[in-house]
């Protein structure tokens, strides 16, 4: 662990740690384009470079290993002198299209002449070197060749992470451009990411493209709710509506990556239409609306009703592999606290086995539920019914009557989802009385007794648990709309009209519940659920 | 689909054997397919030789489009690289190159409507004594004049 | 002066094996493998060679730093790229004595316990390809290569391999990159072949002529090298010189020879009547020297750079008082331009730009402030890149600008 100083602060080091990854450990930012923590080192840029004591040239931040007693500037007049020049020769040949590039406001261009240029270009435009540009790579990338600073950042990410090599430099010289052969689009279950690596304006987004600019975005810590692996991402909305996803680098997770699927689900999110009303079917069969209280008193003595005739082992609770820990853990508190309820579900679709299972090497789980591992943690799954089928066979023979049912969509879909779906109507058609709990509206709801509108992904503060047992805070951006309320809040609700404690304001507060009762959760606190997040024992 | 004729396979074979590992046989083996299918590298000569060695069309022809001597365009048959470095600058190498011009009326990497010839410019030859200098193929001209050029360029045209 | 490289090169058809062998070749490879090879390295060190293609590092300090027993094969690889402008010297030995070049290159395998190496020859000397290979099977046939070179427990295979027109490739470690089949982009260094070099095992890259000066080491002795020459640079250096003179040619030289001796007497002079203006000593890439500056320079290293030039690749272009010398730097400039490998910004950006300046400049477009910017940039490249090529076009753009600067301001209106 050597220790050495950059701009006379002290920094330890981590043994084999270069100056710059040290540094930024330290939280100091030494400019730079080609370095990235996730990604082989090239030091072609020589913008990251510094004064090391006793050596006669600058040295590159990014290669040097940072040794015991090592005396470093980043910020004396020769340091910033040298970053000025890289930056002016950058510039020399970059095209002036911030009015019209998507980059523009998180721009390292920008940012860094803001710092160290603010100077005047001493090149006439007709001398700049010309390249193609608006060049479509595929559903997820526009490139644009002249904004290119040729750092490598896209071609190692698909050399080394990917191994699939689609971008190269052609050419050399000031003429070298990055491009693919023959322009062929990416087809690349992970090209996204070269557009978040890319410094610059080459590498944009095709979906966020021209929509919305940046500074105008409000950012939100959230997971990703595609599938079991939970990768840590940034919401950027604005006024109610999701822009776009941008990875948080989590190491244990996701490193610097989102796969394309996920990194687009919340277009799933935003499309068609909401379940907006608490409703509860007539004796006419037809769906009304009420109010919450009505809803939720209805409710509440129907179940108890059920169990009063039946006994408690007639009610099911089949929970959601998409909804959060919180919910599920009041589901549970309701159903099984005050009626007694001993079943319960949640496997539509085999989830406990895809939970873990590897859809690719690098990210992808095939269990496209963001959850599971919580529900089977949370107890539920039951060895007697065995999923769906076993509680849709249950409800057929009469021994369970009534039943609470979260479905949330899944946002990124998979063939098998429409079966999956057929599975769970199967279930409501098979109870004499079903609760629905849902977000998104589907023709088949008019099965169910009630219908009650909850919020989904990105719509409510929540905990995930991913295919790791590892616990992650996923943030609200927006609103839900309409009446809809988180689903903990429906239960919230449910365990107050049937006369228990309900103190919960948020869902750290029943995340507090969850952590001081007998759970996995034991002895948690909701800031260990915040990056990198914390692994169940 | 192109592929390498019986004698150019053989030649394939003898290059890999001569390093430990394959990558290290690409250039030899792009030169050789460049000499195999019509004189320079199309993206179909990228992808018979990625396709042949397991890399990449892009990666392939990301190598070749460094190289001066690994051409992306066609060439004449006989393309003339007349060095324009100091030495053969200042003995009248800019004379020598608008003599080619005017004598095969095409501008620099076009190729005669006979396809016969094209011609370049390029970098030192190794040539700085005797100089203007210029390649062709596997041939060096050398102490070239005005007159000198057209001379040659007769006799290419002839053979 | 000593005949070390040269003493048959003077005609051609001698580079047959049987000729070469006739005036004593291999010979010394046969000493050398009668010898322990750190003994050949300590030889080639007391005789103070240092190499011969422009850097000018010591040869047997180079050997060193190559470690024994690493599991790994060592490599010997011979920089035959010779593309630096002005330089046609190893050409010369490779048409003429590429037996020279194989026994050389058969010393240092021995002393550096290498059993595969390569010739990386430029692809422009395309009409030697035949030629090598030729004497390469040749020596394969006597014995020279192969499992059991000379009948002792040793093998080599020297193998040729062409490149493909990229001046970068000079670089060693461009060289390596090149020689593993990628684009030539220079390494970043450390760390060093001397321990991760070919493949990422230890790599020694040697210039032909630097090879070719050891079997004449080896039969003669390390005393006998370092007697020739002066005291930091030993032995004989061939000059290729060119330009504005009447002997245009490659001429072996003993180190410490001067400077404009060498001009008038073995280059024969300056023609026409006209008078030297200045020299560009050892290629391209050093700074040029005014004549008044040759008063008293000797060709060494030492001396040159005191000069405030360098000896380089000993490629000497010639320039009579006819030349304007923006349109020389001009000329220079873009050469750096078109063979810039584009990996690092400065030198990518910095060399297409001075080369567009300069050319504005020599069309009469250019302005005062843009003889300033040349400096600028000039300053800007300079030792912030992966490779000295920034710095081989900062010391011409540099040394023309400051010295013959009412040049360039004549060509500007404002």
């Amino acid at each position: 662990m050597p220790k050495f100083t950059l701009n006379d602060q002290v920094i330890e080091a981590e043994d084999g740690q270069t100056i710059i990854q040290a540094a930024q450990d330290a939280g100091i930012d030494i400019p730079h384009y080609c370095y990235h923590p996730d990604l082989p080192i090239d030091g072609n840029c020589r913008m990251c470079l510094v004064e090391v004591e006793k050596m006669p040239k600058l040295t590159p931040s990014c290669t040097a290993i940072a040794t015991e007693g090592m005396v470093v500037r980043s910020d004396s007049e020769r340091v910033k002198e040298a970053v000025r020049g890289v930056l002016e020769f950058l510039l020399i040949n970059h095209p002036v299209d911030c009015p019209v590039c998507d980059q523009a406001g998180e721009c390292r261009l920008q940012d860094y002449y803001m710092v160290y240029g603010l100077h005047t270009s001493e090149i006439p435009l007709g001398m700049k070197v010309r390249k193609r540009k608006v060049i479509d790579l595929g559903p997820m990338v526009v490139l644009d060749q002249e904004r290119c600073v040729l750092c490598s950042r896209c071609i190692r990410f698909f050399d080394y992470v990917t191994e699939t090599g689609e971008m190269q430099f052609f050419g050399r010289g000031d003429h070298v451009a990055i491009g693919t052969f023959e322009d062929k689009p990416l087809d690349n279950p992970y090209s996204g990411n070269v557009v978040d690596i890319c410094p610059v304006g080459a590498l944009t987004s095709r979906d966020f493209r021209f929509k919305c600019r940046v500074w105008f975005l409000h950012s939100t810590d959230s997971v990703c709710a595609g599938c079991s692996t939970g990768c840590n991402v940034r919401v950027d909305h604005r006024d109610g509506t999701v822009f776009r996803l941008l990875p948080r680098r989590n190491t244990a997770v996701n490193e610097s990556w989102l796969c394309d699927e996920g990194r687009l689900s919340f277009h799933e999110l935003q499309t068609g239409e909401r379940v907006v009303r608490p409703m509860i079917k007539g004796r006419d069969g037809i769906h009304a609306p009420v109010t919450w209280k009505d809803a939720v008193r209805s409710i509440d003595s129907r179940l108890k009703e059920v169990r009063d005739t039946n006994g408690s082992s007639s009610i099911l609770g089949f929970g959601s592999p998409s909804a959060t820990n919180e919910s599920l853990f009041l589901l549970k508190r309701y159903l099984g606290g005050q009626l007694g309820a001993s079943q319960f579900e949640f496997r539509a679709d085999s989830e406990d086995k895809n939970v873990l299972e590897e859809e690719d090497q690098i990210l992808r789980h095939f269990d496209k539920h963001p959850n599971s591992m919580g529900a089977i943690k949370l107890g539920l799954t039951s060895a007697e019914l065995g999923g769906i089928e076993g509680a849709i066979k249950a409800a057929r023979a009469g021994s369970i009557k009534a039943g609470v049912v979260i479905y949330l969509d899944p946002l990124v879909r998979r063939p098998g989802d429409d079966e999956a779906e057929g599975r769970i109507l199967e279930l409501i058609d098979s109870l004499e009385y079903s609760v629905l709990l849902a977000a998104h509206k589907a023709e088949w709801h008019a099965s169910a007794s009630v219908v009650l509108p909850v919020a989904a992904w990105l719509e409510e503060d929540g905990t995930y648990t991913n295919f790791q047992g590892r616990v992650q805070l996923a943030g609200k951006a927006i609103e839900a709309g309409g009446d809809a309320l988180p689903a903990w809040e429906v239960f919230a609700m449910l365990l107050h009209a049937s006369g228990a404690q309900s103190p919960w304001m948020s869902a750290r507060d029943v995340f507090a519940t969850m952590a001081e009762s007998d759970t996995v959760y034991r002895g948690l606190t909701i800031e260990q659920t915040r990056l990198p997040g914390v692994v169940l024992r | 689909m192109i592929e390498f004729s019986a004698e150019a396979k053989r030649r394939f074979e003898r290059i890999l054997s001569h390093y430990p590992e394959k990558r290290a046989a690409l250039i030899p083996v792009l030169a050789l397919a460049q000499r195999e299918f019509g004189g320079w590298i199309s993206q179909e000569v990228a992808e018979y030789v990625g396709e042949l060695m397991g890399y990449p069309p892009s990666d392939v022809l990301s190598v070749a489009t460094f190289y001066t001597l690994l051409r992306r365009r066609p060439v004449g048959k006989y393309h003339l690289e007349i060095c324009r470095n100091v030495s053969c600058w200042l003995m009248g190498a800019n004379a020598c190159m608008d003599e080619a011009k005017k004598l095969l009326g095409v501008e620099a990497e076009e190729i005669t409507s006979d396809g016969k010839f094209s011609w370049n410019f390029t970098e030192c030859l190794a040539s700085c004594g005797t100089g203007p200098a210029m390649q062709v193929g596997n041939r060096y001209f050398e102490d070239l004049t005005p007159a000198r050029m057209g001379e040659i360029i007769e006799s290419l045209r002839n053979d | 002066m000593t005949k070390i490289l040269l003493a048959n090169a003077d005609k051609p058809g001698q580079n047959t094996i049987a000729k070469y062998r006739e005036r004593g070749g291999y010979k010394a490879l046969e000493k050398a493998l009668g010898m322990e090879p750190s003994a050949i390295i300590d030889e080639v060190k007391a005789s103070g060679l240092r190499g011969r293609g422009g850097a000018g590092f010591p040869t047997g300090m180079k050997w060193s730093f190559v470690p024994r027993n690493t599991g790994k094969p060592t490599y010997l690889l011979c920089n035959a790229d010779e593309s630096e402008p002005g330089t046609f010297k190893d050409r010369l030995l490779l048409e003429r004595e590429p037996h020279l070049l194989i026994e050389g290159m058969a010393i240092a395998a021995y002393a550096l316990g290498c059993h595969l190496s390569y010739i990386y020859m430029r692809g422009e000397f395309e009409f030697l390809e035949r030629p090598i290979e030729t004497a390469l099977e040749e020596a394969y046939k006597a014995g020279l290569l192969g499992p059991s070179v000379l009948k002792r427990d040793f093998s080599l295979d020297i193998h040729l391999h062409m490149g493909a027109g990229a001046y970068i490739c000079g670089e060693e470690t461009s060289l390596i990159e090149s020689l593993e089949g990628y684009r030539g982009y220079p390494r970043i260094k450390p760390p060093f072949p001397a321990t991760h070099g070919f493949l990422a095992s230890p790599t020694v890259v040697n210039n032909v002529e630097t090879l070719a000066a050891l079997p004449w080491i080896i039969s003669n002795g390390a005393q006998a090298y370092a007697a020739i020459g002066t005291e930091k640079s030993k032995g004989t250096k061939l000059f290729s010189v060119s330009g504005h003179v009447k002997k245009p040619g490659v001429y072996e030289v003993d180190l410490g020879y001067p400077l404009l001796d060498f001009i008038n007497n073995e280059a024969g002079g300056i023609p026409n009547g006209r008078k030297l203006k200045a020299v560009i000593p050892g290629g391209s890439s050093v700074p040029v020297l005014r004549a008044e500056e040759c008063e008293g320079v000797l060709l060494d290293y030492e001396s040159l750079l005191k000069a405030g030039s360098m000896l380089g690749s000993g490629g000497m272009i010639v320039l009579d008082d006819s030349v304007k010398m923006p349109e020389v730097l001009s000329v220079i400039a873009d050469f750096y331009a078109h063979e810039s490998c584009g990996q690092c910004t400065p030198c990518r950006e910095g060399t297409g730009w001075a080369g567009k300046v300069l050319r504005n400049l020599v069309a009469g477009k250019g302005t005062k402030a843009d003889v300033d910017r040349l400096l600028k940039i000039a300053d800007m490249m300079e030792g912030k890149t992966i490779c000295p090529l920034a710095d081989a076009d900062v010391m011409p753009i540099r040394s023309f600008v400051t010295k013959f600067r009412s040049e360039f301001e004549a060509l500007c209106a404002i």
